[in-house]
């Protein structure tokens, strides 16, 4: 009997050090990764180029969002390999966050134009549907829905191990 | 009279002031008050979104502000803020399947203990 209770005091506080062991170290790869799929919130933007207004139905089929500023120095890092992403044919629509018209057309112009289509979010309201914290952020985006979403900067290993999985899977471009 | 026109400019500054924030009522903006120390800054997990200056708190007060105008429940707004920001965006977790452990572990914890001791005793 007396075995029994020393045993019990023994595995009862050790099997919940293994379960709450098991809850919190049950980490993904990427912390900055979150495939929670939900629908693109309705927006109506002004085109930062020329000034058109755009909303939900001229964005269609499959697409990366990329949030991006001219202040955003990651950005700059990341730019080289939204610019192959392009090459490559794979629509990148960008979604330029809290910045001045002029400094991100600048911007543009001395690194080279990588987007489809730059929408101009200069209060940040349509990235604050999408919960963007900060720049840059990337979403996947599959007729209309979101379906992948990564905070930082987007490279060859990002695309490769966040993004190509889903791509695959969905079947898209 | 300098003087007294100096301070007659600087004493009724405060006439032309208005809060940040306007609502429609004082139930509205003690609901606001309340809700910003119960969601979690997104940008600074270890802070509340009223204790928050960034730019992406003022955003989301903004945010919520307006759906508060717009006659949405605290329950709706907060589910808003973790849909966009996680989980970890409200500081007291929601009860569901995943977190029933997070929250009845220490009952449990406590039920055994004390089932322990009687037993205990009675033997």
């Amino acid at each position: 009997m007396k075995i029994l209770l020393k045993l019990i005091v023994f595995i009862v506080p050790t099997s919940f050090i293994f379960m709450f062991f098991m809850l919190l170290t049950n980490d993904k790869s990427y912390p900055g990764a979150d495939y929670t799929s939900f629908k693109l919130p309705s927006f109506k933007l002004e085109n930062l180029e020329n000034l058109d207004t755009i909303s939900n139905d001229v964005l269609e089929g499959d697409f990366i969002l990329n949030v991006w500023a001219s202040w955003c120095i990651t950005c700059i890092i990341e730019h080289p390999y939204l610019m192959s992403l392009t090459k490559n044919g794979i629509p990148v629509v960008g979604l330029n966050y809290k910045d001045d018209r002029d400094d991100a057309i600048i911007w543009l112009d001395k690194y080279g134009n990588p987007y489809n289509l730059i929408l101009h979010d200069y209060k940040g309201t349509f990235a604050l549907d999408l919960g963007v914290t900060g720049a840059p952020e990337t979403f996947l985006i599959n007729d209309g829905k979101v379906v992948a979403h990564y905070q930082g900067e987007v490279n060859e290993i990002i695309w490769q191990d966040v993004f190509l999985p889903v791509i695959k899977e969905m079947e898209m471009f | 009279m300098r003087y007294i026109t100096i301070l007659i400019f600087i004493l009724t500054l405060n006439i032309f002031s208005d809060t940040l924030y306007n609502f429609e009522n004082e139930n509205d903006e003690a609901r606001f008050n309340s809700l910003i120390k119960d969601i979690r800054c997104p940008k600074c997990t270890s802070g509340s979104l009223s204790s928050s200056n960034a730019p992406i708190s003022e955003d989301l007060k903004l945010k919520i502000v307006e759906m508060i105008k717009d006659d949405m429940t605290d329950q709706q707004i907060k589910e808003y803020v973790s849909s966009r920001f996680g989980m970890e965006s409200l500081y007291e977790p929601v009860l569901n399947k995943n977190t029933y452990l997070l929250w009845y572990s220490p009952f449990i914890l406590l039920f055994l203990a004390l089932s322990l001791f009687i037993f205990r005793k009675s033997s």
